[in-house]
């Protein structure tokens, strides 16, 4: 039990950042016009401030009263995160089976209930999978493989 | 107005039982028996995952098989209640009060096949409700101006952020914040790139597709990957023989299932109420009114049949909104919303007049839906049985997998996959901090509609904000979302001394 409960203090604060950021970007960037004429800046502007003030509202009462900090994951968290962006940088420079086996692999390192022969299997099936379902079965326009002399 | 009546009907069937409508029906309640009977994968992330592949099919098709992956799922989440007491999903959760103990009992057999029947029940009689009742609303609906939809969107997202579960006050600042998130791209009138930061694959905004995958895809997985945890289930000990009521079983459920289909049906079609809320209120009920009310939790068989009839006539009710008034009570139906818009059909009174294929062809789709759940569920329950028992660490490289190709498949961007990650984390973050996604996301689907109607009514009133009130309608509506805002406000008073109670616990 912390003195405060940073869990809404961290929330609250968040959200209150981001409002007063957009509200003041939008006002900004945009033309606001008039409540008749809105502009494109009016709706967003007005939101981005009601935002921060909700997260005001949110965070204040939090730094009078005691709570609980959640401790994230991390593990899962940075793994999930990785295999994802992998798969992004690979599918277009790679092809699709080099990049379904980057996020099996990174995935699965989220956990550590597989070793790497049952790792090396479940990529090797989800590839599999892959090529059936998206390539074979709903005639998606993916490559199988891309070979490093295409880039030059 | 019968022969009216009879000629919705048949444009209705034609539709739903043409072949590719059927298969879809089929793979729709396939998949959300599938995800509603394993605990860690919920409807939702499973519809979001399906978003990507209704791009490819009509607009029948695709909200055919979204539905079906919808109320398949309600049929499929007490399945993992009954045999493990893990709920496949929220509105299952009634469903292990008793359904649990009376598989410790030796008669999971019985709570399987009475939780189908009062499935079916609950869900046919929902349907005929939806029928009767849609078109009167739509015949009203088409009346209203933009000031009515305008207050009548606020009234569903005030609803649907306070009246759910946690503080009423973070439920609002989500739809807030997702209202906002609404509005980055291009904005209607001017063509000005709102929020894009010089970004060209901002332009547009950001998509659905990658906002529901990251926020219940993604961070679902984050979040189950560490403290998911599985059974064993003795496979062999439900067989059909053991699905046989005693006629003890039936005459004490028969009057709960109606009882459960009438609260079902009735929050299901008010905004920020639905399956959830339902199931609980009708366990209380017949709790209640039982003559013994101790035999609940130790088994009683009303105590699994009523909640599981009432989520599953709400699931059906909960159609009424969405597609007559083109406003979603909860956040599956704003993906149906967003589906439906996706091909360019937007939800609302106009639907039914201008696409009754679409919309008579969904409602008896509902109907082969539920008639093939009694066959996956019953018959085939060995499977899914099966499939209980599968790991987590097997499966979540597999949901990334799906995540990523699908997302990557709407546009052929690696800038989505990547986008999605961001909201995979942002909704990690938000569980972590105890911010509910579902508000974020209703609002991010109704953000764009409510700009337009506020513009739009503005400018018929010069500017003035009094035609909210001055308009009988739009006020009334307004009325009830201050009412709401008023008892949310002093709920959140009262409760404040029991939720520090409960924070001491865990």
């Amino acid at each position: 039990m912390l003195t405060r409960d940073y869990r809404d203090i961290i929330g609250g604060g968040s959200l209150l950042a981001l409002g007063l950021f957009a509200g003041l970007y939008a006002t900004t960037e945009y033309s606001v016009g008039s409540v008749q004429h809105m502009g494109p800046g009016m709706f967003p502007a007005a939101l981005g401030f009601l935002l921060a003030a909700l997260g005001a509202a949110i965070a204040l009462p939090a730094l009078f009263r005691p709570g609980l900090l959640p401790r994230p994951e991390i593990r899962p968290l940075v793994a999930t995160a990785a295999s994802i962006v992998l798969f992004a940088a690979t599918i277009r420079t790679a092809g699709l089976v080099p990049a379904v086996i980057l996020l099996t692999v990174t995935a699965a390192l989220g956990d550590n209930k597989l070793g790497w022969i049952a790792i090396a299997l479940l990529s090797a099936i989800l590839s599999i999978f892959a090529v059936l379902i998206f390539i074979v079965g709903l005639d998606m326009p993916l490559q199988l493989f891309i070979w490093p002399n295409r880039w030059l | 107005m019968f022969t009216q009546f009879y000629d919705n009907l048949s444009i209705g069937l034609a539709t739903a039982f043409s072949v590719s409508n059927l298969f879809y029906c089929f793979i729709g309640v396939f998949l959300g028996t599938l995800v509603g009977v394993l605990p860690g994968v919920g409807a939702l992330a499973a519809i979001s995952l399906l978003l990507p592949v209704t791009f490819h099919l009509d607009a029948t098709s695709a909200i055919v098989m979204l539905a079906g992956v919808f109320y398949g799922a309600s049929y499929g989440g007490s399945t993992a209640s009954i045999l493990l007491n893990l709920p496949g999903t929220p509105s299952a959760a009634v469903a292990c009060l008793d359904g649990y103990p009376m598989s410790r009992q030796g008669r999971a057999g019985v709570a399987l096949l009475m939780t189908t029947v009062a499935s079916f029940i609950g869900g046919s009689i929902g349907i005929v409700i939806m029928m009767l009742f849609s078109p009167l609303i739509v015949e009203y609906a088409l009346k209203f101006g933009p000031a009515e939809y305008f207050a009548m969107m606020v009234l569903g997202l005030i609803a649907a952020s306070t009246i759910s579960s946690g503080s009423a006050l973070k439920g609002i600042a989500m739809v807030v914040f997702g209202i906002l998130l609404g509005t980055a791209g291009s904005d209607l009138e001017t063509g000005v790139a709102r929020f894009a930061f010089n970004i060209p694959e901002l332009y547009d905004g950001v998509s659905l597709v990658v906002v529901a995958m990251g926020l219940f895809g993604v961070s679902e997985v984050i979040a189950s990957i560490r403290t998911i945890r599985r059974g064993e289930v003795d496979r062999k000990s439900i067989t059909f023989r053991s699905m046989i009521p005693t006629r003890d079983d039936v005459q004490r459920s028969w009057k709960p299932i109606l009882r459960g289909t009438g609260l079902g049906s009735f929050f299901g079609a008010l905004p920020g109420t639905g399956g959830v809320i339902a199931s609980f209120m009708a366990y209380a009920i017949e709790k209640k009114l039982s003559k013994d009310p101790s035999r609940f939790g130790q088994g009683a068989i009303e105590g699994v049949t009523a909640p599981e009839a009432a989520n599953n006539a709400a699931d059906q009710t909960a159609f009424i909104p969405t597609l007559t008034l083109g406003i979603p009570g909860n956040v599956v139906m704003a993906l149906m919303l967003g589906a439906l818009t996706i091909h360019g059909i937007v939800p609302g009174p106009q639907l039914m007049p201008k696409h009754p294929d679409i919309f008579w062809g969904l409602i008896m789709s509902f109907w082969i839906g539920n008639v093939l759940l009694v066959i996956l569920n019953l018959p085939l329950i060995g499977l899914w049985i099966r499939l209980l028992v599968i790991p987590y660490h097997l499966m979540y490289p597999a949901i990334l997998m799906f995540v990523c190709i699908g997302v990557y498949s709407v546009n052929n961007a690696p800038f989505d996959v990547f986008m999605v990650m961001v909201f995979g984390v942002l909704g990690y973050a938000m569980r972590l901090l105890q911010f509910n996604p579902a508000p974020l996301l209703l609002g991010f689907v109704l953000g764009p509609l409510m700009e337009e109607n506020l513009r739009r009514t503005l400018l018929i009133s010069r500017g003035d904000f009094m035609i909210f009130l001055e308009r009988p309608i739009s006020a009334t509506v307004i009325a009830i979302t201050v009412g709401l805002l008023i008892w949310a406000a002093v709920g959140s008073y009262y409760a404040r001394p029991l939720k520090a109670v409960a924070a001491k616990a865990p």
